[in-house]
Parts: C-alpha cells; structure tokens; sequence
C-alpha cells in the first residue's frame, strides 16, 4: 500500500519502483490463493521419539487426502507440558483447536468449560460416525452421559510382556494365569538361576499393576461406580484386594523376585536387554520392544487371582484428541474433517499396526483381522481381546476421579513408604485413600455447582 | 544477587590496592606490563585522599557519586533495573500472593475466594512438614559440603604448580553442564542396577539403593546439587585468595606458620565477607535451584524423601494444577528464604570483618 500511495504522488515513477510495485503484485497474486484455499488448524500432542514420527506421518496422511484444510502437529512435551501448554494458552485466549491430553486429565478438561465435546461438534457438521462401534472400555472412558466428549485416539492397555527362553529353561510353557501360580513360576526361574530378577517394577505401576489390577479383578476402587455416577465418589480401594497386592509386590521387592530400575534407566530396558524374565507395561511398548529387544518375547494376558473366574476387562491409558472453544466455524470445519478421518477403520488400522495402540473401533478390529495381521503379529491382538472381554460392570467400565493424577501421585507416594520399609502395606493404603480422599473432595467443592446436572449414567 | 552488592564492594578495591597480591605479582613478572603496573600504585594514594579530605571518617574505596541536583538521572539510570525487578519479580509475587487465597480449576473458568484456607491445608499436611524438614536438611548439607569442598579446591590452586589452568578449568567445567543433564548422569552413575559408581559401592560393603533407601536418596541429590555448585564457590573463594596480601602470609611464614595453618588463621578469616556471601548464595541456590536436579534424580522419591519444598511447588503446580495451593506455597518458601536471609544478617553479618 506504501508503495502505491509513493507512487501516486510522483509524477513519473523511476522504472524501478514501477518494476518493485509489479513484482509485489506477483508475490502477491502467487500468495493469496494458496492463503484462501486451505484452513490451517493446529493439534498440540504429546507424542515423541518412533510415536511422534508416526503421529506426523498421519497428520501428512490427512493434509494429502483433501485440499481445503491443514492440520499442523505441534509436540509440545510430555502430557504434563502440553495440559500447562493448553491452560496458558486458553487463558491468554489463544488456545489450539485440539489438543492431546492423557486419561487422567478427562475430568479436567469435561468440566473446564474450555472445551467442544466431539460428538457434538461432528453432529453439527454432518459427520455420520458409528459411535456405537467404538470398543466398550474405550467408548465408556471417553463419553459423559452417553456422547463421546474426545475423540478416543492413542488408547493402550497394560499387557504380560515375557522371556519366552527363560521360562522354557525354567521347565515352563509360558506364564500362567493366575497371581499365585505365576508367583511360583518367577521364585523358581529365580531359583534355578535362570534369571535373577523375575520381573521388572513398571514406571507407571498404579496404573498397571494396582488400577488395571483393580479392574481385572472386579474390585471396587471407588464409590459411585468408581466415579461413573456422581462428584461425591470416595476411594475404597484400602479394603480391597488392592492391599494384598501392594504385600506381594512388597514381599517379590525383599525376596529379589521384583527390581526397581530407578532414575536415570528405564525398566524396559531391563526386560529387552534379558535381565529380567518379565514386564508388565503398555501395549505401546510394541515398537520400542521390537526395535529394541535382542532376547526371544512373546505377551499375554495380565494375570489375574485364582478366586476370580472369569476376569473381567482391564482398562485403557493414553490419550485423546479435545477440541478447545473459542474458534471460527471454518476452523471447526476442518476440525471435524480430521477427527472424522482419525475415525476411520482405515487410519485406525495403520495406526494400530505401526505404534501398538489398539483399533478404537470394532469394525477396525475386523478388518485388522480379516487381513491376517494378527496372525504376524499375535502379540498385537492381546491388548484387544483383554479390553473387550465380557461386559464391563461398575468395577472395569473405567475411573472417573477429579485431580486423578494428585490422587494418583499420593498413592504413589505411599506405596513407595511401603516399598522402602516406612509403612505397612495396610497403613499405606488406608493413608493413600485418606489423601486421595481430601483431594476428591476440594475437587466437588471446586466443581460443586457443575454436579446437579449430573445424572448417573451407568444404570 | 542484590545481597552482593554491598559485601562485593570493599573487594573489588582491595584487589587494586594490594600491590604484593597473587594478581599485581604475575603483572609485574611480565615486563612490558611493569610500567603500567607501577603507575597505578603511584597514583592510587592520590586518588585514595581526595575524597577522605572530606570525609575523614568514610572508609576508603567507597566513594559516594554525585549527580548533581535533583532525581531526574538518578531515576532514569535506575529505571531499566526497576523495570526488571517488576516484571520479573513484584508482578509474577503480586500475582502469587493472589493466586494464594483463590481456589480455582486450571482453565480458570471457577475461581472461588477462600482466604487463607491454602495455607491451613498446607500447615495441616504431613507431607509439608516432612518436605520443610527435607528441604532444611537438603540445604544445610549443600551449603556446608559446597563450602568445605570449595575452600579445600581453592586452598589447593595455589599449591598446583604444573597445569593451573587446566585444574581450574576442570573445576569450572560442572558449571557449564545444565542442571537436567547433570541429574541424568547422577542418577545413572549411582542406579543401583547398571550404575559403575553404586557397583564400587556394593563392592565395598555399602547396600546402596536410592530406589527403597529414602536416606540413600537424599544423600545422592545433596551430592549432586552440591557438585553443581562447587565451581561457583571456587569462583568467589579462588579470586579472594589473591587478595589475601602476601606480606601477611610470608611474615607468618617466617614465624614458623605452616601453609595449613597460614590459611586458616590469616586467608580464611580474611575471606570473611566471601564465605558469608557464598552461604547466602548457597541458601537461594539450594531453595530455588536445584529443583531440575531433583527431578532428573528422584522425582523427589522415595516415598517423599527428597521432595523439597521448590520440587512441591513445581509438583502441586504444574503436574497436579493444584494452582492455589502452589501459589501458597511459594510464597511461604518466598517468605522462609527471606527470613534465612535476614537472619544471616542479623547474626553472622557482624562477626565478618569487611575491614580489609
């Protein structure tokens, strides 16, 4: 505009300007319809290292297959970082359209009111998908009163990881199904000196190995269906088979059975580098244990106790995609047309295949199957199959606690005051459901007005 | 860094007026800077009267400025650091002390007053209690290791006669690592599982283990912060040394005084001001610092056992969005590292002798 106005005021205009303004002209006419043509809307994530890729390749995918809109993968850290990274920028009212945020955040972000729940927002704009296909634990986990709040995205499952040579040299054919018999089987591959540690502490082991746990074994880890049918739930797990838990763990740690791999390694790698027989983790561990791992593995189902037959289904971990309030419909547009694709049988079958999140969907799940990829990769099919065994109850359908990575991390705390000698595993317990307790209750207080409308959900 | 200002001053002087000091010497061995070197020490008396003319009683090397009348340039050369100071420090504590009395969610869309609730909670809460206790025996230990290691490392530049530079420098190298990295590679060197430092222990009979042992724990991140810390007290306490006049030391040294003796009963008493500021730089470095060391360490684990207070901040704040609590308390590690200060001042500022 300067240039024109310069020009206007001049008499002859000096050949060069003349030929400055033109070339504007051209940059412009170039830009201005690449501009117009594609919304561009941004995705914060979580996702890193041989995940992160993956997640880039899709978001490619995605910008490939349609030319109106563009999404941009923004990696932002660890979940921690990017729930901080959403909070400042919603609160500086320059959030993202959607953002990747981890189970333990849903009741966070469902009641922030920074949020557009998905279905919704898909509804709205047209979008016919199967909600009802969606695997149950996962589809429960992510809906409020029925309607999906998140697009379910990278859901995991904690799976029985396992050294196939240590237990044949050990005398067996592969872990058994139950606590108390596996029990048997890591003291004696101990004992014949097939390995020295029989199984490896998971980082995250609340979720593995006490939630994942709880659920299995149709225990009760909260009131009000584990928070399904109101703010006013309360932990219960102190008196549950969670404590009896947490005294074996305790008792495998002092007889040598467990190990603590402790900062500055991961246990992973004490599993895939054959130190350790056995390793309860996430089914996302897929790619790093193939890449990884230089002794022969195979998974199973997570064990479960001898008095409870059948188990139930365990739960999921991971994330989900939000949508955040406050932008225009053309961005929303684009918007529903990603998570629409992220919905797709297709995309969910390349991105099971390629990271070892399970298919969010029953129809991906078939069509995983009926192209035989089960049959290459066995070990993929597991984390499915736990999820949708049975039909979740009020015990396995999920956990819905406010602040649940401070109850979380209180819990954490205590087991570790058992793990280190301080406490008792029944002290523990009782500490951990008191502090969790508090926390629960200073989120109603927060929450208070948003309860009323809540109507149980489970019945 | 504020509190450095007026215990600095008298040093910087006195490095210029010791004409025998370890700096002037080395002038003095290099010829063309001889010259040089003399003419200062001839002017310096000159300059050191003007001012004392006036003001018999003013203590020699500081001078008072003058800018003439009026607080116009005055204001104007303290603005950019006035500037600073609010928006780095009363703005982000004004918004703190509010975010103290509120409770509210993350996104900020429930916000409800509850005046001093944040702080009754804290001070109701065994896991508080236990991190101050952590945290006072966290920083007393680095300070004093910090220090102790530092004077014995600045003590012994003078004794390394082949490669000084490269002792030095070897000591400054830790400075140069970030806080994280240096946590990562503790905490691997002393894994109990894989760690090459922690298998030399078992070897000798010590069961370590910082994963079940809380005591274990707390020692390896006093260790680490300390290592991380050290260079910057050898700094200060390396650069005091050279300002210890010569003619002190080699007149002890005629009456018989051995170099450990020398050094602490005439450097390290002249060191005074040094010390004493280093163990208030020790003090903020150990409330505020080391919280990225704490986290690559222990992830202020076992069971809490090296969860300081500036590591529950950052906790109950960023990972638990827990903001009302967060701010409450950082205000109270605000309020309690003001009152160390001051009563380091109060205390210990009288018996140091900034007379020299």
């Amino acid at each position: 505009m300067e240039a024109l106005t310069c020009w206007t005021a001049e008499e002859e205009p000096p050949m060069k300007k003349i030929a400055f303004i033109a070339a504007m002209f051209g940059v412009l006419a170039l830009a201005a319809p690449a501009q117009a043509a594609r919304v561009e809307v941004q995705w914060w994530h979580a996702m890193s290292g041989v995940l992160g890729d993956r997640l880039s390749e899709l978001v490619e995918k995605f910008n490939a297959s349609q030319d109106k809109y563009t999404v941009v993968a923004v990696a932002k850290g660890n979940y921690d970082e990017v729930t901080n990274g959403v909070i400042a920028a919603y609160r500086a009212k320059r959030p993202p359209e959607m953002v990747q945020i981890a189970e333990r955040g849903y009741m966070t972000m469902l009641l922030s009111g920074a949020v557009v729940p998905v279905q919704d927002l898909l509804e709205q704009k047209g979008y016919k998908i199967d909600w009802p296909d969606f695997i149950k634990p996962v589809a429960s986990f992510w809906s409020y009163k029925g309607r999906m709040s998140a697009m379910p995205f990278n859901s995991s499952t904690p799976i029985f990881w396992f050294n196939k040579e240590h237990f044949q040299k050990a005398g067996f054919d592969k872990p058994a199904d139950t606590w108390q018999e596996l029990e048997k089987q890591l003291y004696a591959i101990k004992a014949k000196g097939v390995s020295e540690c029989g199984t490896v502490l998971p980082g995250d082991f609340y979720w593995s190995l006490l939630e994942n746990y709880s659920a299995i074994n149709n225990q009760p880890y909260g009131t009000l269906a584990n928070g399904f049918d109101g703010l006013g739930t309360e932990f219960v797990y102190n008196k549950t088979k969670v404590v009896s838990q947490v005294v074996r763990l305790k008792k495998w740690l002092d007889d040598g059975v467990l190990q603590i791999a402790g900062q500055g390694l991961s246990p992973e790698q004490l599993f895939t580098s054959g130190r350790c027989s056995t390793f309860v983790n996430s089914t996302a561990s897929h790619g790093n244990i193939e890449r990884n791992a230089k002794i022969d593995w195979s998974a199973t189902f997570l064990p479960h106790e001898n008095d409870i037959n059948p188990p139930l289904n365990s739960t999921i971990g991971g994330g989900a995609i939000w949508v955040m309030k406050g932008h225009t419909p053309e961005r929303y547009e684009a918007v529903a047309a990603f998570l629409d694709f992220v919905a797709q049988p297709e995309t969910q079958v390349w991105w099971h295949g390629v990271t070892g999140y399970v298919p969010a969907t029953s129809k991906a799940y078939a069509l995983a199957r009926e192209r035989g990829y089960y049959k290459e990769h066995p070990t993929r099919e597991i984390a499915v199959l736990q999820l949708s065994r049975g039909t979740p109850n009020d015990n396995s359908r999920g956990f819905r606690f406010g602040s649940f990575v401070q109850t979380m991390l209180a819990q954490r705390n205590e087991v570790e005051a058992v793990f280190t000698g301080q406490k008792q595993p029944q002290q523990a317990m009782d500490d951990a459901v008191k502090r969790g307790n508090e926390i629960l209750r200073q989120f109603e207080k927060l929450n208070a007005g948003k309860g009323t409308e809540w109507a149980p959900e489970s019945k | 860094m504020k509190a450095s200002s007026p215990i600095l001053w008298p040093e910087a002087p006195t490095v210029q007026t010791a004409p025998q000091s370890g700096l002037a010497r080395s002038q003095h061995t290099s010829p063309g800077e001889s010259a040089a070197g003399r003419k200062a020490v001839a002017d310096r008396p000159v300059k050191a009267r003007t001012p004392r003319r006036g003001h018999p009683d003013r203590e020699p090397g500081l001078k008072r400025a003058n800018f003439g009348r009026g607080a116009g340039l005055p204001t104007l050369l303290l603005l950019p650091q006035l500037l600073i100071l609010a928006f780095f420090f009363f703005i982000p504590s004004l918004r703190a002390l509010m975010q103290s009395v509120l409770l509210s969610d993350p996104f900020g869309s429930n916000v409800q007053l509850v005046w001093f609730d944040n702080f009754k909670a804290l001070f109701a809460n065994g896991e508080y209690r236990q991190s101050i206790v952590t945290t006072i025996w966290f920083t007393v230990a680095q300070n004093v290791i910090t220090l102790a290691v530092a004077v014995v490392l600045a003590f012994a530049t003078d004794r390394v006669v082949r490669g000084r530079s490269v002792y030095r420098t070897l000591i400054l190298l830790p400075y140069a690592i970030a806080p994280a990295i240096a946590g990562i590679l503790w905490a691997f060197l002393f894994n109990p599982v894989v760690g090459p430092l922690a298998h030399m222990l078992h070897a000798l009979g010590i069961s370590w283990d910082p994963n079940r042992n809380p005591n274990d724990a707390l020692w390896l991140v006093i260790m680490a912060a300390s290592w991380k810390h050290i260079c910057y007290d050898y700094i200060f306490l390396a650069v005091g040394l050279l300002a210890v006049p010569a003619s002190l030391m080699e007149a002890a040294a005629v009456d018989g005084a051995g170099p450990i003796r020398r050094f602490f009963l005439i450097a390290l008493p002249m060191l005074g001001p040094t010390v004493f500021f280093l163990a208030v730089m020790n003090f903020i470095y150990g409330f505020f610092e080391t919280f990225a060391i704490i986290d690559a360490v222990t992830h202020g684990g076992p069971a809490g056992a090296t969860n300081i207070l500036v590591y529950k901040v950052y906790v109950d704040g960023f990972v638990n969005l827990d903001l009302g609590s967060s701010a409450a308390q950082s205000v109270l590690l605000m309020t309690f590292a003001l009152i160390c200060t001051l009563l380091q001042f109060r205390y210990f500022d009288h018996k140091v002798n900034y007379g020299v």
